[in-house]
C-alpha cells in the first residue's frame, strides 16, 4: 500500500471525528470569541453589533463579576483539604485488611451517586433548625458551656469564615461566621475525599516498588518516614496531575450546587463565574457579555494552568 | 475481538431500528401535525387533547423540551422552530417581535372576531399586545388572592367579602399563628413567598419604574412601604416563619419544601397564591379551603402572572396554527381551563355564570367569584423598554435577600436596587444612541 493512499485512509477514519469536534467543539467556542466583542442580547433591546473589547471593558468595572471570582476562589479553599483527604483515605485502602474492597466501594459512593441526590440530601443535612450538622454542633456547644451561642444558619447565611462584604469586595466584622459559601466547600471536601481522586491515589500507591519502602525500612525510617521520603516523592506525578485538574475543575466549578441548593444566594454569595455566565447568557439573554465572561474564565484557567505547569512540576518527577 | 466490535455494531444497527420504530408519536398522513412549545404541565396535554378532539384534521403536539426563550428565537429564525410558543411577559413579546419570529395577528384575529384588547383581563394585554399590534393570545391569569384554611380558624371569625387592609389582616394573623414552647411556629399566620414581591408593591401603589419606563422608581415611599411591610410580617408581627423557621417547617414530617405543601399541610391559616394552586391543593385530603381577597395597603390593586400563546412568522403552517389562537379563546378551551384550575381563563366573559361560580365537579370551591374580582384588579408585571428585565429582576430580588433574611431594611435595599437599576438603563442608552433618543423624547425636555 503507497505512503498517499495509506494517508487517505487514515483520514477517512479520522474524518468524522474531527468533523464532529470542528462542529460542536472547535466552531462554538470560536464562534463565542466572535460573540464577545458584540453586544449580542437575544433580547434584542439594542442592534446586534461589534463593540470590539467593550464587553472586556465593561466587565473589569462589573461589581458583580468581581464579587463572583472572589465566590469561586473562595470555594477553592477546600481542594487542599479534598486532595489531603483522599490521599489519606487511599494510604489507609491500600493497607493489607479485611474488607478493604468492600470500604473502597462505599467509599467511591460520592462519585458515582447522581450530583442532585446528593446535593438534596446535604440541604437536609444543612437544615438550620432540624438538620443533623446543628444538632451535633449545638449538643457540642452545650457540652462545653457554650450553650448560648447560635449554630449557623448554613445555607440561608451570607456569613463565611474570612467575613467578605456581600455587596462589595473587602471584609466586615459582621459578615465572620459559617454560611452558605463554607456549607458547599465542606459538602465539596466530602465529596471529593472519597472521589476519583481516591482511586487515582490507589493506583499510584499500588505502582509504589515495595523494595523501596522495606530498604528504607531496613536502614532503620520510621513509617512516616518511609512515607515522606519514598511514598510521597513516587506519588508526584498523581499529585501534579489531581492539582492541575482540580484547579481547572474548581474554578470552572459551582453551577450544580448554585441550581439546585442555593439558587446562587442569599444575595449572591454562591454565584460563582460558571453561574453569572449562564445568569448572563440564558436568564438575561446578553450573550456577548457572557462569551466575554467565559473567554475571561478561560484566561484565568489556562493562566493558573500554565503557572502549575510552570512551577508545580519541578517536584515530580514525571517531567 | 473483531468479532466482538462487529456483534456490538450489529446489535446497536438493531437497537437504532426498534428504538425508531416505537419511538415517536405515528402521524395520521390526513391530518397537520402543530407543535407547540409550552411548559411541561399535565394540564397542557389535556389542554392539547381537547383541540385534536376538536379539530380532527390536525395534530398538535406538546414541545416542552424548546421552550427555552433562545431556543425559540435561534429554531425559529433557523426555520425549524416550532408552529406556536408561549410569552410571559412583555420583555419577552418585545424579544420576539424585535427578532422577527412572532406573527402580527391584529387582522387575522379581527376577522375571526377576537378582540384582544377587549375581551381579556387588562393585567395580561402586556403579553399580547406590543405597541399598539396583537402578536397572541392570552392563555390564562393567575391573580394572587388569600388562600384559607378553613378549620384552622377560631370560631366566630368572620371574613370579609370583599376588601380589608394590612392592618385589619395582621390583627387576625397574630391570634392564629402558633408557636410552640421554644418559640418555633408550627402554624402560621400567613406563608407567602418573596418573589410576590410586586402584589405587595402594587398594593401600596408603588412601581418598579416610572410610567415612562425612564427609571427605577422602586426606591419610593410606597414601595419602601411595602416591602417593609414584607420584612415586618416575618420579624415585627412575626406571622409569617422566617427563612430558618420556613426551612425547619418544610424538614419536618416531610411535608417538603414550598408554601403549597405546607398550607396542604395544615402548617398555614392563609397563604397568598394563585387559583393555579388548586392543581396540587385538590390532592390532599380533607382540607376545607376559602379564599378571600389579599388585604390591600393603599390600593386594591393585586399581582398577577400569565401567558398569551404566539405563532412563528417563520412557521410553514401558520394558517393552522392560527386555529389554535382560535381555539384559545373558545368556550371549550376557557372552560377547560376553570375546570382544570389553570389559574382562571383570560376571557372575562368565560369567567361568570352559574357553572364558573358552583362547578358541579367541584362543589366545595364556592370561592370562584373572588378570583374574578382580583383578575379585574391585577396589575402587569411591569417592563422598560431601557433595560432588561431579568436583569433588573435580578438586582431587585438580590437586594430582597438580605431584607428577607432580616440583614437590611426595606429602605437601604430598594435605593440600591434602584441605583443599580438606573446604572444599567444609562448603561443602555450609552451603548444605543437610537435608545437615548427614544428615552430623552419620552423624558420630554423639561425633565
Amino acid at each position: 500500500m503507497g505512503a498517499r493512499r495509506k494517508a487517505w485512509i487514515v483520514a477517512c477514519f479520522l474524518l468524522p471525528n474531527f468533523l464532529g469536534f470542528v462542529v460542536f467543539t472547535a466552531g462554538p467556542v470560536v464562534f463565542s470569541l466572535g460573540a464577545s466583542l458584540t453586544n449580542w442580547n437575544l433580547q434584542r433591546t439594542t442592534p446586534t453589533r461589534y463593540v470590539g473589547l467593550a464587553n472586556y471593558v465593561e466587565l473589569s468595572r462589573d461589581d458583580q463579576f468581581w464579587t463572583y471570582l472572589v465566590n469561586t476562589a473562595y470555594f477553592m479553599i477546600g481542594m487542599p483539604f479534598a486532595i489531603a483527604g483522599s490521599l489519606f483515605l487511599a494510604v489507609l485502602l491500600n493497607q493489607r485488611l479485611r474488607f478493604t474492597t468492600t470500604f473502597r466501594t462505599v467509599l467511591y459512593v460520592p462519585a458515582f451517586t447522581s450530583g442532585v441526590a446528593l446535593m438534596i440530601l446535604w440541604k437536609a443535612l444543612y437544615n438550620p433548625d432540624f438538620g443533623p450538622i446543628n444538632a451535633v454542633i449545638e449538643a457540642v456547644l452545650r457540652t462545653i458551656g457554650l450553650g448560648g451561642l447560635e449554630a449557623p444558619q448554613w445555607l440561608l447565611s451570607t456569613r463565611n469564615l474570612f467575613g467578605l462584604d456581600v455587596e462589595r469586595l473587602g471584609v466586615v466584622r459582621e459578615q465572620f461566621g459559617l454560611g452558605a459559601r463554607d456549607a458547599l466547600i465542606f459538602m465539596g471536601i466530602w465529596t471529593g475525599v472519597g472521589g476519583g481522586n481516591m482511586l487515582l491515589y490507589l493506583a499510584a500507591l499500588s505502582n509504589v516498588p515495595s523494595e523501596l519502602t522495606e530498604a528504607a525500612a531496613l536502614d532503620g525510617a520510621s513509617r512516616w518516614e518511609c512515607f515522606r521520603n519514598v511514598t510521597w516523592p513516587q506519588l508526584s506525578p498523581t499529585t501534579f496531575f489531581i492539582v492541575v485538574m482540580s484547579y481547572i475543575g474548581g474554578l470552572q466549578g459551582g453551577f450544580e450546587q448554585a441550581r439546585v441548593m442555593t439558587a446562587g444566594g442569599p444575595a449572591g454569595t454562591t454565584t460563582t463565574l460558571a453561574y453569572y455566565i449562564y445568569t448572563k447568557a440564558f436568564e438575561e439573554f446578553q450573550i456577548g457579555y457572557a462569551s466575554a465572561v467565559a473567554w475571561v474564565l478561560f484566561g484565568v484557567i489556562f493562566v493558573v494552568t500554565v503557572l502549575n505547569w510552570r512551577f508545580g512540576n519541578r517536584e515530580t518527577n514525571l517531567l | 475481538m473483531r468479532v466482538f466490535f462487529v456483534a456490538v455494531l450489529a446489535l446497536m444497527l438493531v437497537w437504532t431500528v426498534v428504538m425508531g420504530r416505537l419511538g415517536g408519536e405515528s402521524v395520521d398522513p390526513g391530518r397537520t401535525p402543530l407543535v407547540w412549545t409550552s411548559d411541561d404541565n399535565p394540564l397542557r396535554k389535556e389542554q392539547v387533547a381537547l383541540f385534536n378532539r376538536l379539530h380532527p384534521d390536525l395534530n398538535l403536539t406538546l414541545d416542552p423540551a424548546n421552550q427555552g426563550m433562545e431556543k425559540v428565537i435561534v429554531q425559529s429564525i433557523g426555520g425549524v422552530g416550532p408552529d406556536l410558543f408561549d410569552c410571559r411577559d412583555a420583555n419577552q413579546l418585545s424579544a420576539y417581535v424585535k427578532a422577527g419570529i412572532a406573527l402580527d395577528v391584529t387582522d387575522e384575529l379581527r376577522g375571526m372576531g377576537i378582540d384582544v384588547l377587549g375581551e381579556t383581563w387588562p393585567a395580561m394585554r402586556s403579553v399580547a399586545v406590543h405597541e399598539g399590534r396583537v402578536y397572541g393570545v392570552p392563555t390564562n391569569i393567575g391573580a394572587n388572592a388569600l388562600w384559607v384554611n378553613q378549620d384552622l380558624l377560631p370560631r366566630g371569625v368572620v371574613l370579609p367579602s370583599g376588601a380589608w387592609t394590612w392592618s385589619e389582616f395582621i390583627a387576625l394573623a397574630q391570634r392564629v399563628t402558633r408557636r410552640d414552647q421554644s418559640g418555633r411556629v408550627v402554624q402560621a399566620g400567613l406563608l407567602f413567598d418573596w418573589y410576590n414581591w410586586p402584589h405587595f408593591l402594587y398594593g401600596f401603589g408603588g412601581r418598579v419604574f416610572s410610567s415612562d419606563g425612564t427609571r427605577c422608581v422602586i426606591d419610593s415611599a410606597e414601595a419602601v412601604q411595602a416591602v417593609s411591610l414584607m420584612q415586618d410580617l416575618v420579624y415585627r408581627y412575626k406571622v409569617t416563619p422566617s427563612p430558618v423557621e420556613e426551612a425547619g417547617m418544610a424538614g419536618q414530617g416531610g411535608w417538603g419544601a414550598g408554601n403549597i405543601n405546607l398550607f396542604g399541610a395544615k402548617r398555614g391559616v392563609f397563604a397568598l397564591g394563585g387559583r393555579w394552586w388548586l392543581a396540587n391543593l385538590r390532592k390532599f385530603d380533607g382540607l376545607r379551603l376559602g379564599v378571600v381577597e389579599s388585604p390591600h395597603g393603599t390600593r386594591r390593586e393585586f399581582g398577577a402572572v400569565g401567558r398569551a400563546t404566539l405563532v412563528n412568522a417563520n412557521g410553514p403552517r401558520r394558517t393552522e396554527a392560527l386555529r389554535f389562537l382560535s381555539y384559545l379563546a373558545s368556550p371549550e378551551y376557557n372552560g377547560l381551563v376553570n375546570d382544570q384550575a389553570d389559574g382562571i381563563c383570560a376571557f372575562a366573559r368565560y369567567a361568570q355564570g352559574d357553572a364558573f361560580e358552583h362547578n358541579p365537579s367541584y362543589p366545595a370551591e364556592d370561592f370562584n367569584l373572588v378570583w374574578r374580582s382580583v383578575s379585574a384588579r391585577a396589575v402587569a408585571p411591569e417592563s422598560s423598554p431601557y433595560v432588561n428585565g431579568q436583569l433588573a429582576n435580578r438586582l431587585i430580588e438580590r437586594q430582597l435577600d438580605l431584607v428577607r433574611i432580616g440583614q437590611k431594611m426595606a429602605r437601604d435595599a430598594l435605593r440600591d436596587a434602584a441605583r443599580d437599576i438606573n446604572r444599567e438603563i444609562a448603561r443602555s442608552l450609552d451603548e444605543d444612541p437610537a435608545l437615548r433618543e427614544r428615552w430623552e423624547a419620552a423624558r420630554g425636555p423639561n425633565r
